[in-house]
């Protein structure tokens, strides 16, 4: 008896097939719409910023409504720096977390509650998002929790080497002079909080604003040692007018005038970065005899707001021959220059970037290092080595590649971060000074784009296009990177 | 039998021989070292949580900040320009949700169906193509999608289907789900894969077709996995940053339309960073934190529940 392929089949079977073979279909269609999405978005972004690359764009740097002229110059180094210190803080701190984590067991009961503890934390870290990242970074390198200096105004920070101070002035003869600022005159602003009223509302006090040298507030004045080009007066204090807290922008600001009547604003609330203002002229006589009217102005240190720049450039100006001259602490900066806190800087955001892809770094580690056969740690421990030799003589040569090709797809990632470094530096285009030291800011490639994705000159719009082609460019030179690294070392260990 | 062999072709010693007290002392020098780098993972989580904590608090204990006005209020209008000062959290969060939710409607049947296909149908050739299409989307930087979601997606995909704003939902939520499809497709996959081999087979050999194996053994054994990759997936495109500050516009809304602008809390966030106005101390700054805090609280839930659903309810197979 035969039996007919009929028999067997199920009531609906046609239409059973029908949809199994017109699902794998839909799969199909659906899963190529990634290679349709791929292909149009590098095609789309080809055609805007093909043409605009060249050499030019490659060295230049940013111009403000000069699409022209224009570059990623110093993005790109920008950019490569901080991935440098990133790679350099993030991989090893990564790499021993991980060899802690996979092969140190802990009998210790603190120890192991501390290794289980870790290893979860990993994992939660993973998914925080990289702008909160930034916040932290803001936070612990940039302010330092407000640990250091940030009650005390104008003051330079608690720690800092390789920064030399000078007052430049403009005498009434034209010429520039500089001369020695030292710490001990440098002006400090003081802000009386409880003074003349409070509006109806609640919104906005009246406030005080006193501006005086501070030389040293430990020493009586007779007995300190006054630079001889400052004078005596320099410890004057002077009076200044009522400053107001008003809102703008929907930030608390004060508002106050210079002495030639222009209005300018400051923060609201003396912590971490603030503007003074401008004192009353006083007569300074330089090292070489010529005598000139000074107008001090205390300059936010370290980084100047736009407000004081705005204030120093109105009093050069000043028609008035007793406002012309203006002197303002000036910086030179050696290569080592570093301060504490870390302010805005190019460390800061590799600090920053190096916590974003710790947890990559970790992760990618620990299962290089997991897929080390156990017959190599066997081998290496039955002849006796102590286990941080069997770790660094046997597991890590044979995980090395893993390790690398982990760190530089992170390293990929910490390419393209733009949130963090924007929460770090702030929107950071262009510098006048080339990056000099660690403690500079630096305009980044991904924030350049964002920036000129964002600008409403329609001409940036195309330079961000190219400018995303080199960011490409570089992402893709570093997965080869990270193909060849792999490829070469597994030849070597001939697995 | 092996050859004795030259000198010079045998491989260097690896450890030297040291006086075994020398050795401990090492391994315990270097362990501290393990120690401390961990330590480092550690104190950033610690470092997160405190900021968090004690910056919104200089938002919440100011004395124009209700609590609970933050946390019912429609209408949010810190960082905008002059007006009445009000600090609701829904405009921000709600333009999350509205992101997140069509990245999701996006991202997720999407990426389950190309892991689906990835998994159990592909043939080895259309493998080698989609794999490293996906390898490459996902490492494409998020600004990159942003500035594809506003110079081609808004006008040139959803400028035909109606009035859409220049910074719209539905644009970020598209470049967004964009972003999240390789990390679904590859941690769904990873759950498919883990389904052992019989399961398939029996199935097959039981009559089933290729769709019933898949609808009825394959997926509800690798449920726990999916789940966990589609909550891995949200927890990322809640944090999204660079695509929605692009794209989504700078004006908090409270509304459900997709072709409006909305601000997300992330896109505040930047948006006021950008801006460099902010000032350590002003409320602004403060709001900052209090913003952050909501949406690190919301991530990290999600990826708690993400690992606790993967570790509970994981099928184990021997």
């Amino acid at each position: 008896m035969s039996i007919k392929t009929q028999d067997l089949q199920t009531r609906g079977d046609e239409s059973r097939k029908f949809f199994s073979s017109s699902f794998s279909v839909i799969c199909l269609l659906v899963s190529s719409l990634a290679v349709v999405v791929l292909g149009t978005l590098l095609f789309s972004i080809f055609v805007t910023g093909g043409h605009w690359l060249s050499f030019g764009f490659l060295t230049a740097s940013h111009h403000e409504n000069d699409p022209e002229h224009s570059g990623i110059g110093q993005a790109l180094m920008g950019s490569l720096l901080i991935c440098g210190i990133c790679g350099l803080v993030a991989l090893p701190v990564g790499v021993g977390t991980a060899i802690f984590l996979e092969e140190f067991q802990p009998r210790n009961r603190w120890l192991r509650m501390f290794h289980g503890l870790v290893q979860l934390n990993i994992n939660n870290l993973a998914g925080v998002p990289s702008i909160v990242y930034g916040i932290l970074g803001l936070t612990a390198f940039v302010y330092m929790f407000g640990a250091f200096n940030s009650i005390r105004v104008n003051s330079q920070p608690d720690f800092e080497i390789g920064a030399t101070y000078f007052y430049q002035t403009k005498t009434l003869g034209g010429t520039y002079v500089k001369f020695p600022a030292v710490a001990a005159v440098q002006p400090t602003l003081e802000i009386q909080t409880d003074v003349s009223g409070t509006s109806a509302d609640g919104r906005w006090k009246t406030y005080e604003v006193v501006t005086k040298f501070h030389p040293d507030p430990d020493v009586p004045l007779e007995e300190q040692d006054q630079p001889s080009y400052l004078g005596r007066e320099s410890t004057s204090v002077y009076r200044g007018e009522i400053a107001k807290l008003i809102q703008k922008d929907g930030f608390d600001v004060y508002q106050a005038q210079t002495v030639s009547g222009e209005a300018f604003t400051f923060p609201a609330k003396p912590t971490y970065n603030q503007f003074a203002k401008i004192l009353e002229p006083i007569e300074v006589t330089c090292p070489d005899g010529e005598t000139f009217k000074l107008n001090v102005l205390s300059k936010s240190d370290p980084m100047p707001t736009d407000d004081a720049i705005k204030a120093r450039s109105v009093f050069a100006d000043s028609p008035d021959p007793k406002k012309r001259s203006s002197a303002s602490i000036f910086r030179e900066n050696s290569f080592f220059h570093l301060h504490i806190p870390f302010s805005k800087s190019v460390l800061s955001a590799g600090l920053t970037l190096a916590l974003v892809v710790l947890p990559i770094i970790i992760i990618a580690s620990q299962e290089a290092i997991r897929g080390v056969p156990n017959s190599l740690r066997e081998a290496a421990f039955g002849m006796g080595a102590t286990r941080w030799q069997v770790v660094r003589g046997a597991v890590l040569p044979s995980a090395m590649p893993g390790i690398m090709t982990g760190a530089i797809l992170a390293m990929s990632r910490a390419v393209g971060e733009a949130a963090p470094l924007l929460a770090v530096m702030g929107g950071v285009l262009g510098t006048t000074n080339n990056l000099s030291s660690l403690m500079d800011k630096s305009p980044v490639l991904p924030v350049t784009i964002f920036k000129w994705a964002s600008d409403e000159n329609a001409g940036f719009e195309n330079l961000s296009a190219a400018a995303i082609i080199i960011l490409l460019v570089v992402l893709l030179l570093m997965n080869s990177i990270a193909i060849f690294i792999r490829y070469r070392f597994e030849k070597r260990m001939g697995t | 039998m092996t050859t004795a062999s030259s000198e010079g072709d045998k491989p260097r010693p690896v450890f030297q021989v040291r006086n075994s007290q020398t050795s401990k002392r090492w391994q315990a020098f270097m362990v501290t070292c393990l120690v401390t780098c961990s330590l480092v993972s550690l104190l950033t989580t610690v470092g997160i949580v405190a900021m968090l904590i004690f910056e919104s608090w200089g938002f919440f204990s100011d004395s124009r900040i209700n609590v609970w006005e933050f946390l019912t209020g429609t209408s949010w209008t810190l960082g905008q320009t002059q007006g009445e000062m009000s600090y609701g959290i829904w405009p921000l969060l709600s333009g999350t949700l509205r992101v997140t939710g069509i990245a999701m409607m996006i991202a997720l049947p999407m990426g389950l169906i190309s892991a689906v296909y990835l998994s159990e149908y592909a043939s080895k050739r259309v493998r080698s193509v989609l794999k490293p299409t996906l390898e490459i989307l996902a490492g494409i930087p998020s600004v990159v999608l942003g500035f594809f979601a506003v110079k081609f997606i808004t006008p040139y995909l959803l400028g035909p289907l109606g009035e859409f704003k220049t910074f719209n939902a539905m644009s970020a939520g598209i470049a967004v789900g964009i972003l999240c499809l390789p990390l679904v497709t590859s941690l769904a996959e990873d759950a498919l894969q883990a389904v052992p081999k019989k399961l398939r087979e029996g199935a097959l050999g039981l009559g089933a077709t290729r769709l019933e194996v898949t609808w009825k053994v394959i997926l509800p054994a690798a449920l726990s996995g999916i789940i966990s990759a589609f909550l891995l997936a949200l927890a990322r495109a809640i944090g999204e940053t660079m695509v929605v500050a692009l794209a989504a516009g700078s004006t908090p809304t409270f509304t459900m339309d997709p072709r409006m602008p909305s601000q997300t809390m992330t896109g505040f966030i930047v948006e006021t960073f950008k801006s460099e106005s902010v000032v350590p101390g002003t409320l602004a700054y403060f709001s900052i934190y209090a913003v952050a805090a909501v949406l690190f609280l919301i991530t990290f839930g999600i990826t708690l529940v993400g690992q606790i659903i993967r570790m509970r309810y994981r099928e184990v197979y021997d």
